[in-house]
């Protein structure tokens, strides 16, 4: 018994021991072929980064010379814009410098028109007759007429300066000027403290010169009268008017201005 | 022959002429000079007898010949003695020396009597008695002797003078005030480094504006010697004040990113402050009203070179002043209304230097006034001949003064630096 007991175990032993050794000569193969294996796929990914490498190596040229490219043409872009905006704002300014030597040259021909006008003989105006015009003029003229009445608004002569106007809108309706002695008028009853007068003038020439650069002036003034007369909200009315139908006008700008400081 | 003895031998010639007629004609014929502005006539202050005898003839002296409206006469003393000797005016030796008019001064406890001669009637024609502080040659003493010499000219010529008034000024930041006469040059407190002071209508208070990150507009009491300050505000530079020529407004420009506007504050600072120009980014300053105060001129960039332009004093109907050709790069600056309403004083760079200018407000002519080194800033005198302006002509920055009549000049100030000239009013007693 004690013998079978012996040569099974004997047997189990060196089925154990084989069953080890056999082990362990099959790792040693599988570790170097999971080696090499391991080694080709190490090779095969190394190559494959390289080559992602290169790729994004690329991609990141590309876009770095497109964004060299994206530089290159806002700054052609940034650099006409500027030429263009410089260009534009020199325009701007020179087409203000025609306007203002354009108005010079006007205010000049004004006076020399008004000064033909007092050295012509008597009846005799160097402003030819305005269409519509009736009456045939027999004392100065239109020109002459403004830039006295000019004189004697300056003058503070501000009775004798409306009188002047008042000639002229009644015997040259259609002047050039008429819209500017209209508003002198205004301003001559204002200076004159009689603020009602003056209002309505204001009002006038809003309904009569609708399109004229006196329009906004008017209304302005008108508001500014309200100001002064303690109507903070008729005032506010009117410089919202001002902002709404004359936009563009300085008037509107100062009318903005004025809004903001009307409690 | 000069023409006051020419009008005198022909008041005498009517005179004999008309003598036989006098006795029926009741009508009073008066005979006499009268002041003729493009004929200066002679004067002639006699000495003066006590301690400040000297000192107040000199000054009355000096402030009529710097009146420019009377040619003094300086006799040498020993002639000078004689002309008043024993009590009575030696008329034919002072019409022998091209006097016309006399100066008699005296002492009295309470100050100075003066009576002016007529030469041509042989009589007294004026008479007035001046106090003076008791304290001699002090600022008070003088201001009232430089009162004494305006009223002789108002006498002689029918204008007050202008020796009763000062000129504020800066030097090195400083707001500093000089006498008309170039004396008694001194400093006001100030509220950091100043620019362009400016009177206001009654010569009791000044305003400048400082410069740098806190730049204000300061109003500055002479009386009391207290300040305040508005306008502060973030990368905002305060610039040109003015006052109104009732005094109960301020107008100056206020200057940021987007350029400079002007703005307007009633003097009480109890309402906010309005703009009333429209720059769009354009610098719009300087300041100066009319004389009525209903018009300001300032100067604008507006149309691409500065300009003067005027306006309402509402903001409205704002018009190009100054004539240039087109594509005239030379600017023209620093308007100041003349007293008179008829002018405004500026200064225009020509061939690279400013000079100063005036132009006419009917016509638009404009003359040329100075052409003697750089001259800029003018800022009239109260009876609107006389310009104070920055020179460099000595070779330093001063103040000097020049009759818009005549083109006479004087040095006012004697120390480098100063600039941004402004003539005061006529200072009350």
């Amino acid at each position: 018994m004690s013998t079978r007991v012996a040569r099974r175990a004997l047997l189990s032993l060196a089925l154990a021991v084989s069953a080890t050794i056999g082990g362990c000569v099959a790792s040693k193969g599988d570790i170097r072929l999971l080696q090499d294996e391991l080694r080709s796929m190490q090779a095969v990914s190394a190559r494959a980064d390289t080559v992602r490498r290169a790729q994004a190596d690329s991609a990141l040229r590309a876009l770095s010379v497109a964004q060299d490219s994206m530089r290159a043409l806002s700054a052609r872009f940034g650099n006409f814009q500027a030429a263009t905006s410089g260009e534009l704002y020199d325009m701007a300014r020179q087409l203000l410098t025609i306007q203002e030597q354009t108005g010079l040259s006007q205010r000049r021909l004004q006076e020399l028109r008004a000064t033909l006008e007092e050295k012509a003989p008597p009846g005799v105006t160097a402003t030819p007759p305005m269409p519509g015009d009736s009456t045939k003029p027999a004392g100065p003229g239109p020109a002459q007429l403004f830039q006295v009445s000019v004189d004697q608004m300056r003058r503070g002569s501000f009775g004798v300066a409306r009188s002047g106007f008042d000639e002229l809108l009644t015997r040259f309706p259609r002047f050039e000027d008429a819209p500017a002695a209209q508003l002198y008028v205004g301003q001559a009853y204002a200076e004159e403290k009689n603020a009602t007068a003056a209002d309505s003038v204001y009002l006038l020439v809003v309904q009569r010169y609708a399109t004229s650069a006196e329009a906004p002036k008017a209304l302005y003034k008108y508001a500014l009268s309200q100001l002064a007369q303690k109507k903070p909200d008729l005032a506010k009315q009117v410089l919202q008017r001002v902002i709404r139908e004359y936009p563009r006008s300085d008037e509107a700008d100062l009318a903005r201005a004025r809004l903001g400081t009307i409690k | 022959m000069p023409r006051l003895a020419v009008t005198a031998l022909a008041a005498l010639a009517v005179l004999a002429s008309s003598a036989p007629l006098a006795a029926q004609d009741t009508t009073a014929v008066r005979i006499g000079i009268r002041y003729d502005p493009s004929q200066r006539p002679g004067v002639l202050v006699l000495p003066i007898a006590g301690v400040v005898g000297d000192s107040l003839r000199i000054i009355i002296q000096r402030d009529l010949d710097y009146g420019d409206r009377v040619v003094v006469i300086t006799p040498d003393a020993a002639l000078a003695a004689t002309l008043a000797a024993g009590g009575s005016i030696n008329y034919p030796l002072l019409a022998k020396l091209g006097a016309s008019r006399v100066v008699q001064g005296t002492m009295t406890p309470r100050g100075l009597h003066v009576a002016l001669h007529d030469v041509a009637k042989a009589q007294v024609t004026d008479v007035a008695e001046f106090p003076l502080p008791i304290a001699q040659n002090t600022r008070d003493w003088r201001a009232a002797v430089h009162g004494v010499s305006d009223q002789v000219e108002a006498w002689i010529s029918g204008t007050q003078g202008i020796a009763r008034t000062r000129v504020a000024f800066i030097r090195g930041s400083v707001v500093r005030m000089i006498d008309s006469d170039g004396e008694d040059d001194q400093a006001i407190p100030m509220l950091g480094e100043a620019m362009s002071p400016a009177w206001s209508p009654s010569g009791a208070q000044l305003l400048y504006t400082t410069f740098g990150v806190n730049s204000r507009v300061v109003l500055h009491d002479l009386t009391t010697g207290r300040a305040r300050a508005f306008g502060q505000a973030s990368n905002t530079t305060n610039l040109t004040a003015t006052f109104s020529p009732d005094g109960s407004s301020i107008v100056w420009a206020a200057a940021g990113e987007n350029g400079s506007d002007l703005f307007l504050m009633p003097v009480s600072l109890d309402a906010p402050a309005r703009r009333i120009t429209v720059g769009r980014g354009t610098d719009n300053v300087q300041p100066t009203f009319s004389p009525d105060g209903r018009r300001l001129a300032f100067m604008s960039s507006r149309a691409g070179h500065p300009e003067i332009y005027i306006m309402d004093a509402d903001g409205t109907n704002t018009d190009l002043l100054t004539v240039s050709d087109f594509g005239d790069q030379n600017y023209r600056s620093s308007p100041e209304w003349s007293p008179d309403d008829r002018q405004v004083a500026f200064q225009s760079r020509i061939s690279g230097k400013f000079q100063v200018l005036v132009i006419g407000l009917r016509d638009r002519t404009s003359k040329l006034l100075t052409s003697d080194g750089e001259n800029k800033d003018p800022s009239w005198s109260p009876d609107g001949r006389h310009l104070v302006f920055t020179s460099n002509r000595s070779g330093t920055s001063q103040l000097w003064i020049l009759d818009t009549e005549t083109g006479r000049t004087r040095q006012l100030t004697h120390t480098a630096g100063s600039r941004l000239a402004s003539w005061s009013p006529r200072l009350k007693p």
